[in-house]
């Protein structure tokens, strides 16, 4: 019999990432069976619970609390084993270069122009604020900012003309140099402002994909371009954009912004601003393009749009080039759909998305509202469509598993798959699914492979539904490039490899994937669904 | 137009950071071979709960 033993460090902090690395190690001990180092969130006492990895000591500590949860074999020495683990958590930091004070290390980097923040949300405004004093702008990772502490700090940063850019801010790129989660991308003429962490992913891996390039990405956080915040660093971007000479075109990537800041937006680009602009308002409503700014304002629905739209404000050639090699022409969507729509069994209805980017589940819903209607959703864009319980999918279903009911107290699923590779076996029992689709986000910050730790789940769920006799669709969109450490094309062929449809863009994923469940895989919807989706206004 | 002349500094500049948080944020940008330290921060101990541990241990 095995043995299962937890231990509680009282008020024990080790960030997320750390613990997940220090879980992994403490598995590769002699004698274990399985073992985690998590914080006693309820979220991680419930994960150990199903891994019978929880004792009672274990049920009884708190959020601030750390749990070792060792499993060992009946032979092994778990004393042992816990002592080995501790001493693991308390051995030298592997950081070369670390301080214990903002101002030590300020003073030991001559220059440093950026502070990058992820501290817990309630101590932000406290870590952030000297950072601004003394004329150094911010990306602040944090989530749980609280609201005032975000418009205080976005004013004192205008004032000085700073960039704050979040909280929940997961991306941007700037010189080149991927700040949290980014991907290596060309150099470029496109600027890119970004409320949607995600979003600022995929449309500078597209645009680098089709060819041309971005000068910086600048991620603003969701609640930015919300009344509240009134669109300071948004407003104050797009005015450094304007001012940059290597900027040709700016893009702008949200959900949609509250009416008075899109208001302002647009009121910018007509009054003040002088190059070319693509707006991407993901879910937004059209807008009236004001008349001096046509021609040089083009307005799109999606990611993909986007992406292309800036790159055609480039060159022409490109993007033409862009739509038939990138980008996968219609007739291609048909041929895919058709053939995996032929492989399913009667009763397989159903689409299950499970994503790790915010911004790609919100693009997949909206795309899916106009192709099937409401689906069921952690995040869904209509209130009644509220999975009651988020780790249960019903009908259709798209999951945002980085959002907070998933990560309280665990590094973000782009880190650390576990949920979603037991999530994606679960779904495969389901005899009513016919489509999983998976967001595999590369890049820095990102897992160091996150298709070869899929593959196991894939190819045991698509096993699972064989033994059911039906064939499960899998489609996966990987966001990256083939300059990322991951490399994209790498990814690619590991999923392809394990039969998974890779999709080049994640509109087009969601396009494939309503196709498949409805059978409806004619070329006039395709048409239309490219004409309205993947394709600007001007 | 706002003053955006440190944004463009930045712009401009070889990008210097100062990581305050994950360490693992730090250790991806060595990785790229960018210039930057990393603070080891942590929330200050609630002293309420110091005290009450105190006092569970008194009474």
């Amino acid at each position: 019999m095995p043995t299962v033993r937890n231990v509680v460090k009282k008020n024990f902090f080790r960030d997320s990432v750390q613990l997940l690395h220090l879980s992994e190690e403490a598995k590769k001990l002699p004698g274990v069976i399985d073992a985690a180092v998590v914080m006693g969130t309820e979220l991680n006492k419930e994960l150990l619970e199903k891994q019978g990895l929880l004792t009672r000591k274990g049920r009884e500590a708190g959020e601030n609390d750390m749990i070792i949860a060792v499993k060992a074999e009946d032979s092994a020495d778990i004393e042992g084993i816990i002592s080995k683990i501790e001493e693991m958590l308390t051995a030298p930091t592997t950081v070369e270069t670390y301080y214990y004070s903002i101002e030590s290390a300020i003073e030991h980097l001559p220059g440093a122009n950026l502070a990058l923040v992820s501290v817990p949300g309630q101590y932000a405004k406290e870590v952030v604020k000297p950072f601004l004093e003394r004329g150094i702008h911010v990306h602040l990772f944090s989530d749980h900012v609280p609201l005032e502490d975000e418009i205080e700090l976005k004013r004192f940063a205008a004032e000085r003309g700073l960039l704050v850019m979040g909280p929940e801010a997961g991306t941007s790129i700037i010189n080149g140099v991927a700040v949290a989660f980014a991907n290596v991308v060309n150099r470029g003429p496109i600027g890119i402002v970004a409320a949607a962490g995600t979003g600022l992913q995929e449309v500078s891996v597209l645009i680098s994909r089709a060819g041309s390039g971005i000068t910086h990405g600048i991620g603003v956080g969701g609640r930015d371009v919300k009344s509240a915040v009134g669109g300071i660093m948004t407003l104050l971007s797009m005015g450094a954009f304007e001012a940059d000479p290597d900027t040709q075109v700016i893009t702008i990537v949200s959900k949609p912004p509250s009416p008075d800041v899109q208001d302002k937006i647009i009121n910018f680009i007509a009054n003040e601003g002088k190059k070319k602009y693509v707006t991407c308002f993901i879910g937004g409503k059209d807008y009236e393009i004001p008349p001096v700014a046509k021609g040089r304002l083009v307005q799109t629905r999606t990611l993909h749009a986007a992406a292309l739209e800036a790159v055609r404000m480039v060159s022409e050639d490109l993007y033409k080039e862009a739509v038939k090699k990138v980008f996968l022409p219609p007739e291609e969507v048909v041929k895919i759909a058709e053939a995996e729509a032929s492989k399913l069994s009667e009763g397989q209805k159903y689409l299950r998305g499970l994503f790790t980017g915010g911004t790609l589940t919100y693009e997949s819903l909206v795309i899916f509202q106009e192709l099937l209607g409401d689906v069921w959703s952690n995040t869904p864009l209509n209130k009644d469509y509220q999975l009651p319980d988020p780790w249960k999918s019903k009908e259709n279903s798209v999951v945002d598993l980085g959002e907070e009911e998933f990560t309280a107290g665990r590094a973000h699923p782009m880190i650390d798959p576990t949920i979603r590779v037991q999530r994606i076996v679960e779904e495969a029992k389901d005899p009513e699914v016919a489509v999983l689709m998976l967001d595999m986000v590369i890049g820095y910050g990102s897992h160091p492979d996150p298709a070869g730790a899929h593959l196991d789940a894939i190819r045991k769920a698509k096993e699972i539904a064989k033994e059911g006799g039906r064939h499960l669709v899998v489609l996966a969109h990987v966001l990256g490039t083939d300059e990322d450490p991951q490399n994209a094309a790498e990814q690619e062929r590991k999923l392809r490899e394990a039969g998974v449809i890779v999709l080049p863009t994640n509109a087009l994923m969601a396009l494939t994937a309503a196709m498949i469940v409805t059978g409806r895989t004619d070329e006039a919807l395709v048409k239309s669904f490219y004409e309205k989706f993947l394709v600007g206004r001007r | 137009m706002s003053n955006v002349e440190k944004i463009l500094e930045l712009f401009r500049s070889e990008v210097k950071i100062v990581n305050v948080g994950l360490e693992y944020f730090y250790k991806e940008l060595k990785k790229q071979g960018v210039q930057a330290v990393h603070v080891m921060w942590q929330p200050r101990p609630k002293l309420e709960k110091d005290l009450e541990e105190i006092l569970d241990k008194i009474l």
